[in-house]
């Protein structure tokens, strides 16, 4: 899961294509919330697909014998995470209005998943290195003083959590990949908000920040699922000096 | 489901995605304004359903009314089940996550007979009561549709109304009737079914009693009143081009079996196979124009964004004009990156032309359907393709580049004989032989040849309705010579579970006697028959034991002549002598010719409609 398959787009190499000369890449920044949080990364592809070609935009397709628009996301969602700061480049034949994409877009999709930001990059999704969150636990016995706990917890010099790898179940400090962590009582939950790594090679999934809770404070550990519950939010996106991404 | 509670539920299970609606396209309306919530539930799994073309047809033709909501409803995979039982969590539709118990209808696609159990298993899930006369006036009224209501006896006692035949008129009159009799202040639950039974198309199974001779047979069906029709008359759109089609799909975030457009051609068959129940319940055939064909192809994708067409109906290269269809369509969709696909190919119609033109012909694995193994037992079946058909379109295939080929067949036909077993392995192996009479250089490297077979189940509505089903212990013995006929090392084989093809008859050909075995089958947790991983033969032997059910009696016994069939109440057009006729010709091993060339009076013409070849 730390890992993410994120590719950037590979230089063209077929320059005889004139539209492949100037790569033409617009990005969407856009959320993913509600019930589409149980929508994995791969059916957000599939969907998207489809709501690229009902918009109309002059779509570039990848070569070969089963043409596709070219689309790239950024640091793909676990199921179960809503989202506001995704990302996702779409390259295009000819240059277009951002606003007018953005709305073409928007009409084919529902409320639950619209764009907010279009517009022409000078980034790269590999600038993308912190991403924040809020995570809040509704949870048996949810308390100032657990809350506290909580974030000494995070907070501390380690955090080490068990990771299955491929030679088997290993001892991993994942605190280098926490930016900051604060964690409130308010409203009867658990109110988590942090910062977490979002690079290619270290990318740390907040659900093992909500692992790490449950298994060093003994949260979330009722046998009755519907007794307890926790959402995770993706709020926005940084580069490596703590600058907004875009 | 959009309670609160359920989002850990929801975390909890597989693919969550199946179970949260919100999907672009799905149809939201203020529940206090329309007069009748209708949920439209296909018992399978949501990838299996959000599949059906009938069903989204249906969804798309019952909203366009403003008075009616129709929703969908998809059965728990076994993992969410559990969790709902756990936790009182009570089966909902996918829009509102309102439980069905808030409907007005509660309509039922029944497709194939094993997904009889997951209906039920649903209204458990609902809250429903199983049986009809066990529902009292708050209760949403029951309705069953689709292909297997042609013979509903079996589940007939668990439905309030069947709606028998093509549902995109009828669906609407019966919410018509409902509202109105809501608005009047006349309705009562028996009232509005009395009433219902008037419609065409309608079968209110509680308005006839049923009575049963001492051999075990039936004796008849006597209707309760004098108003209730003795037979029920199929219902069919009689013009597919002025036909409601839907503009727009609901569209599915998660993968589903067939994501794709869906593009129905015609209804009905020419062909006649005399083993196949859909070539004779969908008749007499209609098709589409091409114009009309193109028009809804290009409005779905642009409403869709889908890459792929495909072009179905019982045997689509049958359409009367399939190249300038095809011509027509590949005029857009190869700029839009659409591509067109054929799932359902004769074989003697595989042609160069149309591998060229049709991707899934030019990418996809080549299946062909000779169903027997001899011309001999092929003529029985009215199965009209030849030898010579098959190895001109395996050649065509070869040189094209294929390299696997899969053939389908059918074991325990009628007058099937050891002989005609091994016809299907030496089949197999003249096939093997055409690939290496092909010079080198013109075929591909290295061929497979795949022969899948099946049991034969006698239908209701087919020639072969009378016909006894193979023994099991035939079936195995069948099986095993096949097995060892097979020389060949080209050739593989793999074969159907015959216990799965046992239940399918006895549910297929059942009576009203065998409801309390399938509710007893539900009590014990049946759900999923049509999966291999939950289909439990011994659990259906035991209820059918235990329910004073005898399997031979709807298998293995071949059912008499002039006995009264179950699915006699209903009048699906093709008579009754027509497949008296058919049978005595399959029994003389003589052929029928398709419509096309020459129509044999099979009786569906009376039903009406705009047909090409009816007399
Ligand atoms: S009436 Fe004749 S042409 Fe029409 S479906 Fe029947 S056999 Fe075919």
């Amino acid at each position: 899961m730390v890992q993410i398959e994120n590719k950037v787009v590979p230089p063209d190499k077929d320059v005889n294509n004139p539209h492949n000369n100037i790569k033409i890449i617009l990005r969407f920044k856009f959320r993913k919330v509600g019930r589409l949080q149980y929508i994995s990364h791969l059916d957000l592809v599939r969907t998207m697909n489809k709501i690229v070609v009902r918009s109309g935009l002059p779509l570039y397709y990848t070569e070969g014998f089963n043409p596709k628009p070219k689309m790239v996301f950024a640091a793909p969602l676990s199921i179960g995470t809503e989202s506001y700061a995704e990302y996702m480049d779409l390259r295009l034949k000819d240059r277009v209005d951002p606003a007018l994409a953005m709305k073409l877009l928007n009409r084919n999709m529902t409320d639950e998943m619209q764009a907010v930001e279009c517009y022409y990059p000078d980034s790269k999704f590999t600038d993308m290195k912190w991403l924040s969150y809020s995570i809040k636990i509704h949870t048996v016995g949810a308390s100032a003083e657990l809350a506290s706990e909580c974030e000494r917890t995070l907070t501390a010099e380690r955090l080490e959590i068990l990771k299955s790898t491929k030679s088997g179940e290993k001892l991993v400090d994942i605190r280098p990949l926490v930016r900051s962590a604060s964690v409130v009582f308010d409203s009867g939950a658990l109110n988590i908000s942090c910062i977490l790594s979002a690079d290619q090679s270290s990318f740390l999934n907040p659900e093992y920040i909500v692992s790490a809770l449950k298994e060093k404070c003994g949260i979330l550990n009722d046998p009755d699922l519907t007794a307890e519950h926790y959402t995770v939010t993706r709020l926005s996106a940084f580069t490596e000096d703590m600058s907004p991404f875009r | 489901m959009q309670n609160k509670n359920v989002s850990s539920v929801l975390k909890s299970v597989q693919k969550p995605g199946r179970y949260i609606g919100g999907e672009y396209n799905s149809v939201i309306k203020d529940k206090a304004s329309v007069k009748c919530r209708f949920a439209f539930c296909f018992p399978d799994t949501y990838e299996i359903g959000m599949s059906n073309l009938g069903v989204r047809i249906l969804y798309d033709v019952i909203n366009k009314d403003k008075d009616v909501w129709c929703e969908r409803v998809y059965a728990p995979w076994t993992d969410m089940k559990e969790k709902m039982e756990e936790y009182s969590i009570p089966l909902t539709a996918v829009e509102s996550g309102d439980p069905l118990t808030d409907f007005d209808m509660v309509a039922f696609s029944l497709q194939y007979e094993l997904c009889y159990t997951t209906a039920l298993a649903m209204l458990k899930l609902a809250g429903i009561p199983l049986y009809s006369k066990d529902r009292g006036e708050e209760c949403p009224i029951i309705v069953g549709g689709g292909p297997c209501v042609y013979n509903a006896e079996p589940v007939a006692d668990f439905f309030d109304l069947i709606n028998v035949g093509e549902g995109e008129e009828v669906l609407l009159e019966i919410c018509h009737l409902y509202n109105e009799m809501r608005d009047n202040g006349s309705y009562t639950r028996e009232g509005f079914l009395r009433e219902a039974s008037h419609i065409e198309g309608v079968y209110i199974p509680s308005l006839y009693e049923v009575s049963y001779n001492e051999d075990g047979t039936l004796r008849e069906y006597q209707p309760r009143y004098p108003d209730v029709p003795k037979t029920v008359k199929k219902r069919i759109v009689r013009d597919m081009d002025k036909a409601p089609y839907p503009e727009k799909l609901v569209m599915p975030y998660i993968e589903t079996v067939h994501d794709r457009i869906v593009l129905e051609v015609y209804r009905g068959c020419i062909r006649g196979c005399r083993f196949c129940q859909a070539g004779m319940v969908y008749r007499p055939v209609r098709e589409k124009s091409p114009e009309t064909l193109c028009k809804q192809a290009k409005c779905l994708f642009d409403n869709t964004g889908y890459d792929e067409i495909s072009l179905i109906s019982l045997s689509i290269s049958d359409y009367s004009e399939l190249p300038k269809l095809t011509d027509d369509l590949l005029e857009w969709t190869d700029d839009a990156h659409v591509s067109l696909s054929l799932p359902s190919l004769r074989i003697d119609s595989f042609s160069e032309e149309l591998m060229r033109k049709v991707s899934s012909v030019r990418t996809g694995g080549i299946t062909f359907a000779p169903e027997a193994g001899t011309q001999r037992l092929r003529d029985v079946i009215n199965k009209n393709v030849t030898e010579e058909d098959l190895m001109r379109s395996v050649g065509i295939a070869f040189r094209g580049g294929k390299s696997n080929v899969k053939l389908y067949f059918m074991n325990g036909l009628p007058t099937e004989t050891l002989e005609d077993i091994e016809g299907i392995a030496e089949l197999a192996k003249r096939v093997v032989g055409a690939y290496f009479k092909i010079p080198k250089p013109e075929r591909p490297h290295g061929i497979g040849v795949t022969i899948s077979v099946s049991c034969f189940v006698p239908k209701p509505f087919t020639p072969f309705q009378w016909e006894r089903q193979n023994s099991f212990e035939e079936l195995i013995e069948k099986q095993k010579h096949l097995k060892n006929s097979i020389t060949d090392k080209h050739v593989r084989y793999t074969y159907h579970d015959a216990r799965v093809s046992r239940i399918e008859a006895i549910l297929a050909r059942g009576d009203r006697r065998l409801a309390p075995a399938i509710a007893l089958a539900v009590e014990e947790g049946a759900i999923f028959d049509a999966w291999d991983e939950y289909f439990d033969y011994d659990r259906w032997i035991n209820v059918f034991e235990r329910c004073g059910v005898d399997p031979d009696f709807y298998t293995t016994r071949g059912f008499g002549i002039d006995e009264v069939l179950p699915w006699d109440i209903i009048d699906v057009g093709v008579t009754k002598s027509f497949l008296k006729r058919e049978r005595e010709k399959a029994y003389a091993e003589k052929t029928t010719p398709s419509c096309a060339e020459h129509c044999s009076g099979c009786g569906a013409n009376k039903l009406g409609g705009k047909t090409r070849w009816c007399k």
